[in-house]
């Protein structure tokens, strides 16, 4: 895989060469129907062929190296949703980071939504296996009335082994921004253990979750609370910001996340996209 | 000793009697009493110690300075954009409201005490409490490292006052947390000061909870 690198790339002595991989995606609207009209890729990152299962929405499977990320991997993502288009991106299967001697792996996702486009980013878990050192971005760029529904959940170690992500480092950044205002920044760290104890970040709790949806409103969130019947084995709170609500949870394993927000999406769905959920197939196996 | 007026200013400043509501707020810790999660002394020390390692040392610090050296070169792009970033890293509706609460209140404030420029500056400053502070530092000549030594002291008295009448605690007790606590603070603000822009971001997933579970408590004290 080092000949794929770009020679600049290799003059750090100290860097493990990794994969180097982007893909560069756009969507656009053609009469009533969510096209992919633009597909760059550069090495193992790439998607399935978009499919159509509720007419004008794009539903893509966006697939990331096989057999997971490792230290040094840099992967590129950058979507870009046209005016009016609507694409919803789900995985496959959890994304895994596995241990590395030292170098760190880059995951950076650039989601930008142009006017009157819909962007809903579903992708399963991320797994931290204990001694990785990942380095996760995801920044969501949205013009004036675009709109944006999506979570990330991470997973740090693996809980159903009894793994603890007790070395390893973790800077894991989310933020949406619109019309260059940011709206939302976060940023998890986790460096050999230190923060995932502490009373006000993960209490103990190896998995983390956030949702996002834009255009809501004090009924959505007041929807949310209500309606929602939560799993009873996780910590979750929702607000709303402006027109963004923010859903958040702890749990000590992804499986009641999953229901969590699958539940809330359920409810936001209709009220804000005006369409009813439509879970990917590829959940259900 | 010298008389040191930029002391007595900080004083004032951080000083639990500055009529901007400091006494009001509990960010989320009446929610975690209510809900068992702090119970006693020493989970209140360990709730405001990591909020203070974590989002004190990693946002809310750094970005004072920067938006002390902004009102320092009369930038208001510079501060409006840091102002920006300060209320995007609050978790929640709650914590947004008391940063602008706070910022109207310091805003009048400093119209009050004639500050130059505070009434070009008031729109501005408004939105924040943390770069009305940020602001009289300026204008009133305070090192910047006092004044997130000021500012981290403020914050954690309220909050420690707050757990001792939620929990509740004796004031001794109370005192005995703060002075503790107190100790954290030149680390924190030299660990602040050493931020590169680059590395300044935090995320409190338990604090998140709790706060925005307090927007609905039943019956609280608190406005956040």
């Amino acid at each position: 895989m080092s000949s794929l690198l770009d020679p600049g790339q290799t003059a750090i002595p100290t860097e493990t060469p990794g994969w180097q991989a982007s893909l560069e995606l756009g969507l656009a609207e053609r009469g009533g129907r969510t096209v992919l009209a633009h597909k760059r890729q550069f090495g193992p990152l790439t998607v399935q062929r978009p499919f159509y299962p509720e007419g004008g929405p794009c539903h893509i499977y966006l697939l990331h190296p096989p057999g997971g990320v490792v230290g040094g991997d840099r992967l590129d993502v950058a979507v870009d949703v046209g005016e009016g288009a609507h694409t919803l991106f789900t995985t496959p299967g959890a994304t895994k980071f596995y241990r590395s001697a030292g170098p760190c792996a880059q995951l950076t996702q650039r989601l930008s939504v142009a006017a009157g486009g819909v962007l809903e980013w579903f992708p399963q878990e991320n797994i931290l296996f204990p001694g990785a050192n990942l380095r996760l971005n995801t920044q969501v760029e949205l013009t004036a009335d675009a709109r944006f529904l999506g979570w990330e959940v991470h997973s740090l170690g693996r809980p159903a082994v009894g793994e603890r992500f007790e070395s390893g480092c973790a800077d894991l950044r989310l933020s949406l921004r619109r019309a260059g205002v940011p709206l939302l920044l976060e940023r998890l760290w986790i460096g050999d253990g230190v923060g995932l104890d502490g009373p006000t970040g993960l209490r103990g709790h190896p998995v983390t979750g956030t949702l996002l949806a834009t255009g809501a409103a004090a009924p959505d969130l007041a929807a949310v609370r209500t309606q929602a019947v939560p799993p009873t084995d996780l910590l979750w709170g929702a607000t709303l910001v402006g027109d963004l609500l923010i859903a958040r949870c702890l749990a000590i394993g992804t499986e009641p996340v999953n229901r969590l927000f699958t539940l809330l999406w359920g409810i936001l769905r209709p009220r804000l996209l005006g369409r009813p959920a439509c879970p990917p197939r590829i959940w259900c196996t | 000793m010298t008389t040191d007026l930029p002391l007595l200013r900080l004083l004032q400043l951080a000083s639990p009697s500055l009529p901007v509501g400091g006494f009001t707020y509990s960010q989320g810790i009446e929610w975690a009493v209510d809900a068992g999660w702090l119970r006693t002394a020493a989970d209140l020390e360990a709730w405001v110690g990591d909020q203070l390692g974590a989002a004190l040392a990693r946002v809310d610090l750094p970005l004072l300075v920067r938006m002390q050296a902004a009102a320092g070169a009369l930038d208001p792009a510079a501060m409006a954009s840091l102002i920006d970033r300060l209320i995007a890293s609050r978790e929640t509706a709650e914590l947004r409201l008391e940063e602008a609460n706070r910022g109207r209140a310091l805003a009048d404030l400093l119209i009050a005490w004639d500050l130059p420029g505070a009434r070009d500056w008031r729109g501005l400053l408004g939105r924040s409490g943390t770069a009305g502070l940020a602001f009289a530092a300026s204008a009133w000549q305070i090192e910047p490292r006092s004044v997130a030594a000021g500012y981290a002291w403020s914050w954690i008295e309220t909050l420690v006052l707050a757990g001792v009448k939620c929990v509740p605690l004796g004031q001794t007790q109370g005192q005995q947390a703060l002075a503790r606590l107190a100790a954290l603070i030149p680390g924190t603000v030299a660990a602040a000061l050493a931020l590169p822009d680059e590395d300044i971001g935090a995320s409190c997933a338990a604090l998140a909870i709790a706060s925005s579970a307090h927007e609905t408590q039943y019956t609280r004290l608190f406005r956040s």
